[in-house]
């Protein structure tokens, strides 16, 4: 059959064929992907050039919302705090992911399913949840951790209402709901090492130390800068610890900029600033992503 | 073992169980905190376990709020999310992998480029969007913003991409067709990402937080995750009840997680580009 | 797939519970949004059921949601996306902002007639504040304030009772200070609890404005915040209040249940709270789980004359846009709130003074304990500045929670917090 038509067509024919195919199996997504992600980026980027409320029109306003960005105290302080809360989270929590990765690793058997377990039980757990346990632990007057809280200040603390507190505070409940994701990628890092590295290493009389030194720090890099990456991006976004823990306080020296997107589009009413807002998060956010995919091509990992 | 004979491996072991006891202290206290009565929590001094043991908090949660609707809603607006995720990604995942088609790059780096989509950044729009469809406070208005997780599709693309050119020439040599290829040799192989990676689309739909909480503002669609602080006690005396509430909410997931340990820690490791 | 399976079935059971409970109830349906929980919450869903069972022809559909900001974002977005409830609770406090943001709708003469109801059931100072620029806008439930709950038993050893087993010696803020000495310490920890650390701000913004206003002092006259001599009573306040703390008399930075705790838990010799705590302590006083003999009287005079702060639960019409509330609704909701309020009894249980004249002047709630001991504070009552950047969840609480919640718990100086605040309130006002 082939033989009866032109080497060209035959190849188009199929060719178009598995084009239709590929389209039906493409299409849910694409669709889905265009409507609910590509529209509302354009959307967002013509709102944030107008004065409207959260649902309904506004008037073109030019650049007067990104005019303001720059002269909005509470929005400049909320960009600091974010930044704040990212120099908090990222680098503490890959080391105590790294640390705690090693300690697992060498366990073996029911011991290390236990383990693991209870560092990783934590990530699984909805946001509220998480909050809900510590705002309990940590409560002034009857909360478990505060005799602890005690030993170091000499009184109890009101944790999320001290500026001095409150974000360290949000920070590390941060570190314990998440840390458990980190602890499994770095698990899965040490596994790729060859046991025959450390077996010719232990031969040369290095110590626990020269091998971590020269043996798994090189080879664990490269997931650490991927932990890294991956921390940073996510932590830009931060919101629901803070609304539920906090919600920005106390007087505003936890505000963060997710949090200000909700109060000016949603409890101002105002979707065209809010918008603008969300947009330089947005900027923020492809810029990092675009760094961390530079960081996965080098790794050349599939 | 041989090895614990060592002092400093035995108390490197010691170390670990002491630490992963204390990281999960708070998940101990939160539980048995719920089964005490409300004038024993705040009692003086500190009791592991309680004096007089009651459900009286998680007899109060189900008989005064509505927490049943809202796990009816978790359960719908969860696995639709699941259901949907999953069968978008695959096959799109499918078609880049096995299929030649006009735009097939630029869809992939598209992909690639919103591996991490600030969904946060987008709340605006899409509650713009969910007004327009006249989804607010509906399961659709939960579900359709949280459809977009490219890298599910990265996912799919990799492990079809690893399976040998010579099942499919096979197959096609046979007379199936692409569908039939797809739903019943390619999905069939890779049954154990599509369950890990299910499980932990299931749990993110679950606790997701700041979506359903923006579009959900009654008990029609509110889910459990929400429920529980949007509509707690702000008066009088309620730790155990808020409590067991939280611990109502985590049940699905925690349990979940325990049943399908190694699938979870499996699709973490996948979803990140590491193979474990 | 077993799950999709599980999912239509799941849908389809709930398709049909919805259909079948559409089909068994031939009534109008009034959708109700409130903010009530605790004592409030457990009186109003009484209140709801009692009215269910007893209209023949409209059922309550009712949601609660969280008290403050979370409500009233929430009533703002539903109503812009023509959503929401057909009647819903608003503070008076709160009307003028919630007229400038448009979400809700007047009442008309014909809506009040349609059940009888008339501006002459009401007291004129509650009636007055349901009104922004001569329309009504909420029909009042009640008037609340804070009261001064207290141990029996300790203030009774401290000889700090009257033959009534009434507090003495407790009016001026000097005899108070000496009070709260005696009282801190020995048997109890605190002299007074109160949500120091409260999360919307808002106790501490109540007794603030409470001893503003004992002063004859005013927050905003018009455009003008704290102007002249009133900074300087604000400061007075701040200073009178941030004192308890830091004596060790009051508890700091502690949250609105703990507050309770430490007094229910005989650890607090008096509470300031809202009267809306009263259930509270009767039920666990019924129950044999409070320990003492408690009481409540009006916030003692601890300046120049006497006054409370205050404010009132009314009911209101959201305007839906696109979507308004359809008339044969708005007649089901007038009924309503008429039952709601000729039935207030049932509401004064849960500490409030209502609104309705009718039952407040009852010989039932005239003989209502503890409510018949405060109920005095009604004629000093002040109620929050009428503006559009007042009321709860507004700026002004936003402010309070701000600067002088900080200045109370001594993160900052009294003097420092209210200029703060009262640039902060000018800049709103723009």
């Amino acid at each position: 059959m082939a033989e009866a038509l032109s080497p060209a067509r035959a190849r188009r024919a199929p060719a178009r064929r598995e084009a239709l195919q590929a389209a039906a199996f493409v299409a849910p997504f694409a669709i889905a992907y265009l409507v609910l992600f590509i529209y509302p980026t354009l959307k967002l980027i013509q709102l944030s050039f107008t004065n409207a409320p959260l649902i309904g029109d506004g008037k073109w306003v030019g650049w007067a919302n990104y005019a303001r960005l720059l002269r909005d105290h509470l929005f400049i302080q909320s960009v600091y705090h974010t930044v704040y809360f990212v120099a908090l989270t990222v680098l503490p929590t890959t080391l105590l992911g790294l640390a705690i990765a090693l300690m697992v690793v060498r366990l073996s058997g029911w011991l290390r399913s236990i383990v693991l377990a209870c560092f990783f039980l934590p990530y699984i757990l909805p946001v509220t949840v998480v909050t809900l346990i510590w705002q309990w632990v940590l409560d002034l007057q009857f909360g478990i951790a505060q005799p602890l809280l005690r030993l170091f200040g000499g009184s109890g603390v009101a944790v999320f209402k001290s500026a001095a507190w409150a974000m360290p505070m949000v920070a590390f409940v941060t570190i314990w709901w998440t840390n458990g994701f980190n602890v499994l990628l770095f698990i899965a890092g040490l596994r790729n090492i060859p046991p025959d590295y450390y077996a010719a290493a232990a031969l040369d009389g290095a110590g626990r130390m020269a091998q971590f030194r020269h043996i798994t720090w090189p080879l664990i890099w490269p997931v650490t800068a991927l932990v890294l990456t991956i921390q940073l991006i996510l932590q830009l976004k931060i919101f629901d610890q803070i609304y539920l823990l906090t919600q920005g306080g106390p007087f505003n020296s936890t505000y963060v900029v997710v949090q200000y997107i909700y109060r000016q589009a949603f409890v101002l009413n105002h979707g065209g600033y809010g918008a603008t807002v969300a947009l330089f998060l947005f900027a923020i956010i492809v810029a990092f992503s675009v760094l961390q995919y530079q960081v996965l091509r080098t790794r050349d990992v599939p | 073992m041989t090895r614990w004979r060592r002092p400093d491996e035995l108390l490197l072991t010691l170390l670990a169980l002491l630490s992963a006891g204390l990281w999960a202290f708070p998940l101990y206290w939160a539980v048995v905190t719920t089964l005490k009565p409300e004038y024993e929590v705040v009692a003086p001094g500190i009791r592991l376990w309680p004096q007089t043991f009651t459900f009286g908090a998680y007899a109060y949660v189900l008989a005064n709020t509505n927490i049943a609707r809202w796990y009816l809603n978790s359960f719908a607006t969860a696995g639709a999310v699941t259901v949907l995720v999953i069968g978008m990604s695959a096959g799109c995942g499918y078609a880049i992998s096995q299929l030649r088609f006009p735009l097939r790059r630029l869809l992939f780096g598209l992909i690639l480029a919103s591996f991490m989509v600030p969904l946060q950044a987008l709340i605006v729009t899409h509650f713009v969007l969910m007004n327009d469809f006249g989804l607010i406070n509906s399961w659709g208005g939960v579900v359709l913003p949280q459809l977009i997780v490219p890298v599910v599709v990265i996912v799919y693309k990799q492990f079809f991409d690893s399976i040998p050119r010579e099942f499919r020439e096979a197959a096609l040599m046979d007379g199936a067709s692409e569908l039939r290829l797809f739903t019943q040799v390619f999905l069939p192989m890779n049954w154990g990402v599509t369950t890990a990676l299910a499980i932990i689309t299931f749990i993110g739909a679950w606790n997701a937080f700041l979506w359903p909480f923006l579009v959900a503002s009654t008990d029609r669609a509110m889910t459990v995750t929400v429920g529980i602080v949007q509509v707690h006690d702000s008066f009088g005396v309620q730790y155990a009840r808020n409590l067991a509430g939280a611990v109502m909410a985590a049940m699905p997931v925690a349990l979940a997680y325990l049943i399908f340990q190694r699938r979870v820690t499996e699709a973490i490791a996948l979803s990140a580009g590491i193979k474990g | 797939m077993r799950t999709t399976r599980l999912l239509a079935a799941i849908a389809a059971g709930f398709v049909m519970s919805c259909a079948a409970s559409a089909f068994a109830a031939d009534k109008t349906h009034v959708v109700w949004w409130d903010f009530l929980s605790g004592g409030d919450g457990i009186r109003m869903k009484a209140m709801i059921g009692k009215f269910n069972a007893e209209s023949p022809d409209i059922q309550i559909d009712a949601t609660t949601l969280e008290w403050g900001t979370p409500y009233y974002t929430k009533v703002q977005t539903s109503a812009a996306v023509g959503q929401g409830p057909d009647v819903m609770t608003y503070h008076l406090s709160r009307m003028p902002l919630g007229v400038a943001s448009g979400v809700l709708r007047p009442f008309t003469d014909q809506d009040l007639a349609s059940v009888g109801l008339s501006a002459n059931d009401y007291f004129p100072s509650d009636w007055d504040a349901a009104h922004v620029d001569g329309k009504l806008y909420g029909v009042p439930l009640d008037i609340h304030s804070i009261i001064l709950y207290y141990n029996k038993d300790v203030l009774g050893k401290a000889g700090l009772l009257d033959a009534a087993g009434l507090p003495k010696g407790l009016d001026g803020i000097a005899n108070f200070n000496t009070a709260l000495q005696k009282l801190t310490g020995g048997a109890t920890q605190y002299g007074v609890s109160f949500a120091t650390g409260d999360n919307s701000g808002a106790t501490n913004w109540r007794i603030f404005y409470t001893l503003l206003n004992q002063m004859g002092g005013t927050l905003m006259d018009g455009d003008k915040v704290l102007d002249g001599s009133n900074e300087q009573k604000a400061v007075k306040a701040t200073e009178a209040i941030a004192d308890w703390v830091k004596q060790g008399w009051a508890p700091k930075n502690t949250d609105y249940p703990a507050s309770i705790a430490l007094f229910t838990s005989g650890k607090a010799a008096m509470h300031i709270n809202g009267v809306w705590e009263v259930p509270t302590m009767v039920d666990l006083a019924k129950n044999h789980k409070l320990g003492f003999a408690w009481g409540a009287v009006q916030i003692p005079t601890l300046f120049d004359h006497q006054a409370t702060w205050a404010d009132s639960h009314s009911f209101a019409i959201p305007a839906r846009k696109g979507n308004p509330v359809p008339a044969e609704k708005v007649a089901a909701v007038m009924k309503v709130i008429a039952w709601m309020n000729r039935n207030s009894i049932m509401w004064a249980s849960a500490g409030h003074i209502p609104a309705y004249r009718p039952v407040t002047e009852s010989a039932a709630f005239r003989d209502m304990q503890p409510n018949a001991t405060y109920a005095a504070l009604a004629k000093t009552a002040v109620f929050d500045p009428r503006s559009k950047i007042a009321g709860v969840a507004s700026p002004v609480y936003d402010a309070c929670n701000n600067f002088v919640q900080p200045a109370i718990n001594g993160q900052m100086g009294a003097a420092d917090a209210i200029s703060q605040m009262k640039s902060q309130l000018e800049s709103d006002l723009q």
